[in-house]
């Protein structure tokens, strides 16, 4: 399953609960008790970091920008970085999530586009973009806005934050 | 959004907010109107003052019809009424940003004068709308900016005055392109002191805009052509000729953002408009051809900035005022009053080279010369200013900076003998000193 589907793990657990729950056929409590075991098994990672690229991060940081002041979009930005340079790359998982006016930072046109990408790609910092803001923006705009490559839709990022914080991520606002 | 507009517009903000010490090598283009890609406010209120002193020895006319009066190029400008004289130079306040955030296509950008000034003493009123600009950036290559702006031109024009390292334009620059609009060409006494009928040009027109610029490797290109009145600001046209504005400059970027950016920039433009001036002792209307161009380049590494250009004008020459005194003075025998005069089909050229050398983190010396050939046609009239300016600029904080001037100053009419009025005249030309206050916020 894709790594950072952490909602498709906690499904296929769910699901293989409810089939042992539901099964008739003697020749299946091998597989159900198999598929219960992996579920079991499983089940702890659904509530883990939801990116294995960092199985040595020590802190865990979610950086919220859901203003549309220009500088916040340096700040969060400078944060994420500094945060980088303190710990290592590998000693620290960001996870930027826009929402509201702050999804502006992840237009695909943004001026941050490149730095946006250094982070992503040399840092590992990942940007989320919430799903809802889309919508409501390209019903003002009448057009859906361009987001920028680097960025991972969440259907809320209200919920991506408040998930993220249910497993260990630290909250920050700059 | 490419790194090259990142790169200019990441200090499209700070332009408008910090005071750095040199403004070569900025795209001047993009700064004045264009706002960060989904990075700009809906309106960023922001704004300079100018306080000043001026001071020259205050000279008096040596020879021809006002002697003993005072003499215009010795009185502090704009009012000429002293020799020295603390003025409220700028006082500027504007709003720009996107309007609707979610698309950075659509810029605005707004600029009120209200400080004392060419622009704000010709014409009504003391406040002066300078820049209301509307600019679209739906099309690639071929960006479109509307309304009231600065034309693409030299660089002293074409640069935020609030980041121009000295206190006072070159002679060439103040005499061939910020244009006084005269209706008379000051040639028949009756018609009076002959001042300007609005502010002076502001190196801005009214008009659209077509422009954008480029990456190649590390050189930047950018283009301009525009269309405007060539009627100054805040006014309609007075005659059925459009100015035509053309601009294009390549720079190789060594690094850097926004006025700071390091780079060695060549540029080139050219404009050209008819003008419509009563001429002659019968003081008849016509339309006269108004062509100005230029050459120039900048420069900007580490420590150290170089600024030269070149400049042409054919057409619509200003000749300064009768014997060399403030407009509008009686002269000595009480028969005429002195007048702006304008040359509508002599020549002129001029020239300056810059210098700027960083001696301390917040310290900036600065060396000029500049060289202004007026009138070159006609004998009898031909003028030669030359002006060294030694400066230094001090930068308190980010947006606050002190500048001062010595300017070193000699004219002369090099086709008279010494010994004809007008060479008396200008041997009385004095030097100017000034201290100059900028603060942005």
């Amino acid at each position: 399953m894709p790594g950072r589907d952490f909602a498709g793990v906690r499904r296929y657990a769910n699901n293989k609960i409810r089939e042992h729950n539901t099964m008739s056929d003697p020749y299946k409590p091998s597989l159900v008790s198999s598929g219960l075991l992996a579920a079991l098994l499983l089940a702890p990672l659904a509530q883990a970091a939801p990116d294995s690229d960092k199985p040595f991060a020590e802190h865990k940081v979610v950086l919220q920008i859901s203003d549309d002041d220009p500088f916040k979009q340096t700040l969060v930005l400078n944060v994420a970085n500094n945060l980088v340079r303190h710990y290592g790359a590998d000693k620290v998982d960001i996870e930027v999530v826009a929402f509201g006016p702050g999804l502006r930072l992840l237009f695909a046109e943004n001026a941050n586009g490149a730095r946006i990408h250094s982070l992503a790609e040399s840092s590992g910092v990942r940007f989320s973009a919430c799903e809802n803001t889309i919508a409501a923006m390209t019903r003002q705009l009448e057009y859906a806005p361009g987001i920028n490559a680097d960025a991972t839709r969440v259907p809320a990022g209200i919920v991506r934050i408040l998930d993220l914080t249910g497993e260990g991520y630290r909250l920050v606002k700059p | 959004m490419s790194k090259s507009i990142r790169r200019i517009l990441g200090a499209g903000i700070a332009l408008a907010l910090l005071v750095g010490t040199s403004a070569q090598a900025a795209n001047w283009l993009a700064l004045q109107g264009n706002e960060v890609p989904g990075a700009a406010e809906r309106a960023n209120v922001w704004g300079f003052v100018q306080p000043e002193f001026q001071y020259t020895e205050g000279m008096e006319l040596k020879a021809g019809p006002f002697a003993g009066q005072p003499a215009a190029f010795n009185m502090i400008a704009p009012d000429q009424d002293s020799n020295s004289s603390f003025n409220l130079r700028r006082a500027r306040i504007g709003v720009r940003g996107t309007g609707f955030p979610l698309d950075s296509k659509v810029n605005y950008f707004l600029l009120l004068e209200a400080g004392n000034n060419g622009i704000t003493r010709n014409g009504s009123g003391s406040v002066r709308l300078t820049d209301a600009s509307v600019t679209l950036n739906h099309l690639k290559g071929a960006r479109i900016r509307i309304g009231q702006f600065k034309y693409p031109g030299s660089e002293e024009g074409l640069m935020a005055i609030h980041v121009f390292d000295y206190i006072n334009f070159t002679s060439v620059t103040d005499q061939l392109m910020l244009e006084r609009f005269l209706d008379s060409d000051g040639s028949v006494a009756s018609v009076g002191a002959n001042g300007p009928n609005g502010s002076v040009g502001a190196f801005r027109d009214i008009g659209v805009q077509v422009y954008d610029w480029f990456d190649t490797g590390n050189w930047e290109h950018s283009y301009a052509a525009m269309v405007g009145n060539g009627n100054g600001i805040a006014r309609g046209d007075n005659n059925s000729d459009k100015d035509l504005y053309l601009y294009w400059a390549s720079e190789r970027v060594f690094g850097g953002q926004g006025p700071r950016r390091q780079g060695w920039k060549l540029y080139g433009w050219h404009q050209q408009g008819k003008r419509t001036l009563a001429t002659g002792t019968s003081q008849a209307t016509a339309d006269f051809d108004r062509k100005r161009w230029g050459l120039g380049t900048t420069f900007r590494k580490d420590k150290y900035r170089v600024g030269a250009e070149y400049i042409r004008a054919d057409g619509m020459i200003f000749n300064g005022t009768d014997g060399g005194v403030v407009a509008g003075t009686l002269n000595n025998a009480g028969t005429a009053v002195a007048s702006f005069n304008m040359l509508p089909e002599d020549e002129a050229d001029g020239w300056y080279l810059d210098f700027g050398y960083l001696l301390l983190p917040k310290l900036e010396l600065d060396i000029r010369y500049d060289r202004l050939n007026r009138a070159t046609k006609t004998a009898a009239e031909e003028r030669r200013f030359g002006t060294l300016t030694l400066g230094a600029q001090y930068a308190l904080n980010k947006k606050t900076r002190a500048i001062l001037n010595y300017e070193i100053r000699d004219a002369e009419a090099p086709r008279l003998a010494d010994s004809a009025v007008p060479n008396r005249i200008l041997d009385g030309m004095d030097d100017r000193i000034s201290l100059q206050l900028l603060a942005v916020f």
